[in-house]
């Protein structure tokens, strides 16, 4: 008889999903779904809006990760009217950028992971939670809780408003961040320093604890897209890259996406399949998010992250790593820049410098597109402009999208490996640092 | 403890996000709660959910827009599960700009984003059918669908907004309470005192620990910190005062009204539909038992003697808008001459923004915010919701910015400027437009 496992909904995490799997009489894994299964239509409600109102609707679309949302429309934009912007606006946002990289990666690992791990997998379902973890470690829970403050207020400070942001404009940022303001953050970055080290450690513990797990599950090669700047890890700005599943590396610049991303619409899932398009659909399915961005970065543009990602390297042996669970890993590694950078602007004084608009700004007929990497992958926006500066068209390449058809192609490696091979029954986990 | 619910409909977890940006002040929180459904966060599937007794969980929140069928089931099955049901957020309150869709044809936006997109390469496309929910037609308010007990609009809402909402709802005092009332750190309470002078003021019942703005600017305390664990001298006074609001100036009713929804976190909006419960409550016996009955005496008179008159007198009470909480000068040296975009130039940090030729929603959107937007020099959107419905938008905007604005322009011309009016008056609040 055939046997349909379905998880409804797929918890911790921003968004709908559920997923099913389906065994064979055999025992054969049959069919794996990752089914998505809410969009709500931007791409369409778009259309007619003045174009430099859609940075301010399209944060809507992730409530992590709204500061990507509302630069990467505004970069379109400008991509489109062919607006060029003040050195202190750009570096103003990429500070607002990584505030938002460094909160979101927190969130991620000390409120949607860690419980997986504290508590190990097998661990009771009404316990496996962020607010248990805080209850039993509370020193490690008031730590989290104080790094993600920090990104947040920081997002805040630079952004307007921490969820769905409004500083930024087309032609630049509607003010720069005030003295006092910068110095009150510039005050407790070394802490903020000294607590990411923490979690560092925290974290490689907690892979050396499931080296098992890390080097034996979900081993998965596909081909990977991420951003870098002439190679550097960048999250602001860069060309697209993609990454095969043996290494070889290729750049397009932003405007060049269509001949590199290519959508498939399943009949399961509310969200599309993303796939390298020379390569063609299944074949060409390729991972975002922060293990992507570190297959497809020569190097980290900070120097600890650097170091970082040598020793990641090292550790497993290869350049490019098909390891899921190392997601985690580069997660940290991406912390670690996002801290770097955001040391270093704080003390950059155009950041306090109200040049940051200028006034040069003329709608034009066109289109434009805009990239950046936000904290779950590479998101694109194309907006096609009229000459009055009224959105005609928009095209959506959101960053979650771009893992979809990846994470269901990891499934199904998974669920191969777990009814099929047994391979669960042998793995080595450790004691559970939460009884 | 005290079992909550929260429920996702197509949302952005921004509410969520924003709940979760209390950091450090959640702790002392997190132990009365029993988490019963919040997938974001904790691992209990749907199943759970239905296995729920009926009125089993005290509090759902529910956020997000009613796109999706399951959206709508899900909603209903939270009205069966709780007590009380919130709507959290403006997605839930109004829509949000997923409501800007209903300007189309469901089978418009399903060609566009299954058939049309640029990106599609391999010749597949068409809604998707298989083991997903399917879409609503049109998004509607939450409130159209069932019975909402309160409402916290915003996008998202202000994480003290929230604390303060859950506080309240669950009698569990975690909101900023101080031993202390207001008074004692007042700066006019040795001379001046407003209460003295027969204002209203609800500093005698609220916590000390504000940057006193209200009244070092000559305002009465509209009780933004919430309860203090003590009151001062002239509670009595205060409660005596609010027995009898109904000959109160219109500057005391608006005070009350504040009063209402940032020191009790009873949001208003439209329709006044108020959480019923308490209202219930106060109508049957004068005084709610809970959450009320935890804070002092004269304060639980006070809020009492507020809800009741704003119970018997829904249509007296002038909504505040995003402009009483910004410190632009209205009446500024700028004049809007034209219309401007808002990639056009810079505006200063000291003018209002409308006189500065901007479209600011602040004059017709409702309060709580704290004008975060335009303190960075962007124009509000309207997130908070509007302070009238079923009337034209855009006309009623023209209408306020040229009664009460350095405005040069005629309310035609105005309007004509703007080409985009949907999206720049009704951005967050198209779906709930009357008559669809």
């Amino acid at each position: 008889m055939v046997k349909e496992i379905e998880v409804e909904p797929i918890t911790r995490l921003e968004g709908h999903g559920g997923m099913r799997v389906v065994l064979g009489d055999d025992g054969k894994v049959q069919d794996v779904q990752f089914n998505i299964q809410s969009t709500r239509f931007f791409e369409k409600f778009v259309e007619g809006r003045y174009c430099e109102h859609i940075p301010r609707i399209t944060p809507r679309i992730c409530g992590i990760c709204p500061i990507p949302h509302h630069l990467t429309p505004t970069k379109a934009v400008e991509d489109a009217w062919g607006v060029q912007i003040p050195e202190p606006a750009r570096k103003l946002r990429q500070l607002l950028i990584n505030a938002k990289q460094y909160s979101s990666h927190l969130i991620h690992f000390y409120a949607l992971t860690a419980p997986d791990f504290l508590l190990g997998p097998m661990a009771d379902p009404a316990l496996r939670n962020v607010v248990h973890v805080i209850n039993k470690m509370p020193d490690v829970g008031a730590m989290a809780l104080k790094m993600m403050d920090f990104g947040q207020r920081l997002c805040a400070a630079v952004g307007g408003k921490a969820v769905h942001p409004i500083a930024a404009i087309v032609g630049g940022m509607k003010k720069a961040l005030d003295e006092d303001v910068r110095d009150k953050f510039l005050k407790v970055i070394d802490d903020q320093i000294e607590m990411t080290k923490k979690t560092v450690d925290i974290a490689l513990k907690v892979i050396d604890d499931y080296w098992d797990v890390v080097a034996n599950v979900g081993v998965v090669p596909t081909y990977y897209v991420g951003m870098t700047n002439n190679g550097v890890h960048d999250i602001y700005e860069g060309d697209i890259r993609i990454v095969s599943p043996t290494g070889e590396k290729t750049d397009y610049a932003p405007q060049r996406y269509l001949e590199a991303l290519g959508e498939h619409i399943p009949e399961h899932s509310y969200a599309t399949h993303m796939y390298y398009k020379p390569a063609g659909y299944p074949e060409g399915i390729y991972r975002a998010n922060t293990l992507a961005m570190i297959n497809c970065a020569d190097k980290m543009a900070t120097p600890l992250a650097d170091e970082a990602l040598k020793a990641m390297r090292e550790k497993v042996g290869t350049n490019v790593i098909h390891h899921t669970f190392a997601y985690h890993w580069a997660r940290i590694i991406e912390t670690v820049e996002a801290i770097e950078m955001i040391a270093t602007l704080l003390k950059d004084p155009d950041i306090v410098n109200p040049d940051c608009k200028t006034l040069d700004v003329q709608p034009r007929e066109g289109n434009g597109v805009g990239i950046t990497e936000a904290p779950r992958g590479l998101l694109l926006y194309n907006i096609w402009s009229d000459a009055d500066g009224i959105c005609k068209k928009c095209n959506l390449l959101v960053a979650t999208n771009h893992n979809i058809a990846g994470i269901e192609k990891t499934l199904m490696h998974v669920a191969k490996q777990v009814f099929e091979d047994k391979a669960l029954d042998g793995l080595k986990l450790p004691d559970p640092w939460i009884k | 403890m005290v079992k909550v619910a929260f429920w996702q409909n197509s949302d952005c977890w921004g509410c969520h996000q924003s709940l979760v940006d209390l950091h450090l002040q959640l702790l002392p929180v997190l132990p009365a709660l029993e988490i019963v459904y919040w997938p974001a966060v904790v691992d209990f599937k749907y199943d759970s959910l239905v296995a729920r007794a009926p009125g089993e969980i005290v509090v759902g929140f529910i956020e997000g827009s009613l796109r999706t069928k399951q959206d709508v089931e899900g909603t209903k099955l939270m009205r069966e599960k709780c007590q009380i049901i919130i709507a959290f957020g403006s997605c839930s309150c109004y829509g949000n700009v997923h409501g800007l869709a209903n300007q189309w044809s469901k089978e418009e936006l399903v060609r566009r984003k299954f058939s049309e997109v640029e990106s599609i390469a391999d010749g597949s496309g068409g809604e998707p059918t298989q083991h997903v929910p399917g879409f609503e037609d049109k998004i509607v308010n939450v409130d159209k669908i069932i019975k909402v007990d309160a409402y916290i609009a915003g996008c998202p809402p202000r994480s003290e907004q929230i604390f303060g909402a859950v506080g309240f709802l669950l009698g569990q005092k975690p909101f900023p309470m101080n031993d202390l009332a207001f008074c004692n750190d007042c700066s006019l309470n040795q001379s001046g005192c407003l209460l003295d002078a027969g204002k209203l003021c609800y500093g005698p019942i609220t916590s000390i620990g504000c940057s006193l703005k209200c009244p070092n600017a000559g305002n009465p305390c509209v009780g933004c910190m919430g309860p203090a664990k003590t009151v001062s001298a002239r509670a009595s006074k205060l409660n005596d005062m609010t027995k009898n609001l109904a000959s109160a100036s219109s500057g005391d009713k608006k005070t009350s009204n504040e009063f209402l929804s940032l020191f009790l976190n009873v949001p208003l909006m439209a329709g006044f539909d108020l959480s019923a419960d308490i209202l219930k409550q106060v109508k049957k016996r004068g005084t709610p038992e809970t959450p009320l009955a935890n804070l002092p005496p004269d304060t639980v008179s006070i809020a009492s003697n507020v809800l009741g008159f704003l119970r018997d007198n829904r249509d007296l009470i002038d909504i505040s808008n995003v402009c009483d909480t910004c410190d632009r000068i209205i009446g500024s040296k700028s004049t809007m001459t034209k219309v401007k975009r808002d990639y056009e130039g810079l505006p200063n940090l000291e003018d209002c923004l409308i006189e500065q030729g901007y479209i600011c929603m602040g004059p017709v959107t409702r309060a709580g915010c704290g004008a975060l937007c335009v303190k960075v020099n962007a124009p509000c959107s309207g997130c908070y919701g509007q302070t009238e419905w079923g009337v034209n938008q855009a006309e009623r905007f023209a209408e306020t910015a040229i009664k009460g604005f350095n405005v040069s322009l005629s309310k035609d011309e105005l309007l004509a400027q703007v080409k985009d009016k949907v999206g720049t008056f009704e951005k967050f609040t198209l779906a709930s437009r009357k008559g669809g």
